[in-house]
């Protein structure tokens, strides 16, 4: 783990941000199960915004929805899911900021979060930019179709990670 | 003895595909997959659910995009299961009695006959609302139970691990 990351954990250690995530957790009756479905709600949508997208640029889902309709009426939605994810998973993270960023699986996810935002915020900005731009020529289309493969291999590990920080925890965290 | 205290789920518990799994990498494995199968269930059906609630998607008709949906709704719902029973037969007995895996079980069941009711009822007079935007009254009824059933099934799915 790289040292400014854990050091990360470090700062949010004791902090009242770990406090008032606690407090919430420890306090509202089923909280941690709530938000935690609020969580996978959220990645429900990024499967069915990002991901679906990615399944139609392969040519392999919705064939009547077309990609640059879809990507302007989609992304908006997962943007949403994903900073309702920041805040749901915020709880977590600042309840046992330790536990997060030393553990090397959390790491994992966040390496595999950046790039796949990054690649769709590219693809949308491009997108946005010039009506139907990645289908206007063939290398285009080849380009976007580079572009939702490694999206769907990067949205999938970023949510397989988010599973295996719980195990990985009995590993690094014995106790 | 009853269906639910029944010995024959200790049974299941040691069947020896559920110590490889239970003992294993492969539980927390099949629980990922898991999950990502539920959220694409979730997901896709959540379009169609808006569609129906007129809120998403109003420029396609909604035979078209539940038609163009439900294969691979079904697809991650057939992995969903397949990966679902790998990791309920390591823990049988206790999920049987557990009140979240018994709500789970309640839920699904009635998120599948609001879809069925869908299917087979409503969807007889398609033709006078295919295209509709604001959708009427039945559709918004039926999208929003769908909507609340399957949160439902995913709250209570996730509360299992709380209590087992």
């Amino acid at each position: 783990m790289p040292d400014f990351f854990t050091s990360i954990g470090t700062l949010l250690d004791g902090s009242f941000l770990q406090s008032g995530a606690l407090w919430a957790l420890s306090t509202i009756p089923g909280f941690p199960p709530i938000i935690q479905t609020v969580h996978i709600l959220g990645i429900a949508v990024v499967m069915g915004s990002v991901v679906l997208l990615d399944l139609r640029i392969l040519g392999l889902a919705v064939p009547s929805q077309k990609i640059s309709e879809m990507t302007n009426r989609l992304m908006p939605w997962l943007w949403w899911a994903l900073a309702s994810n920041l805040i749901s998973g915020a709880f977590f993270l600042f309840g046992r900021p330790l536990r997060y960023f030393n553990n090397p699986v959390f790491g994992w996810k966040v390496s595999f979060l950046i790039p796949a935002v990054l690649l769709t915020l590219f693809f949308h900005v491009m997108s946005k930019r010039q009506e139907s731009y990645w289908e206007s020529s063939s290398k285009r289309l080849w380009s976007a179709r580079g572009i939702a493969l490694l999206s769907i291999f990067l949205w999938i590990m970023v949510a397989m990670a988010g599973r295996w920080i719980a195990y990985a925890e009995y590993i690094y965290y014995p106790a | 003895m009853g269906f639910l205290t029944s010995p024959k789920w200790i049974d299941v518990e040691n069947w020896p595909i559920s110590w490889e799994i239970g003992g294993t990498s492969w539980f927390p494995f099949l629980e990922s997959i898991h999950v990502i199968a539920a959220a694409f269930v979730v997901g896709s059906i959540l379009m169609v659910d808006l569609r129906l609630l007129g809120i998403a998607a109003v420029k396609y008709s909604i035979s078209t995009l539940s038609k163009e949906l439900v294969p691979w709704t079904w697809g991650a719902f057939v992995i969903a299961t397949i990966t679902g029973l790998g990791m309920f037969i390591t823990r049988a007995a206790s999920h049987v009695v557990n009140p979240a895996f018994q709500w789970k079980i309640a839920l699904l069941a009635l998120a599948g006959i609001n879809m069925a009711y869908f299917h087979f009822r409503v969807y007889k007079n398609i033709a006078q609302w295919d295209d509709a935007a604001p959708t009427p009254i039945q559709l918004k009824i039926v999208g929003s139970l769908s909507l609340l059933l399957w949160s439902g099934v995913m709250l209570a799915g996730r509360w299992i691990g709380h209590i087992i």
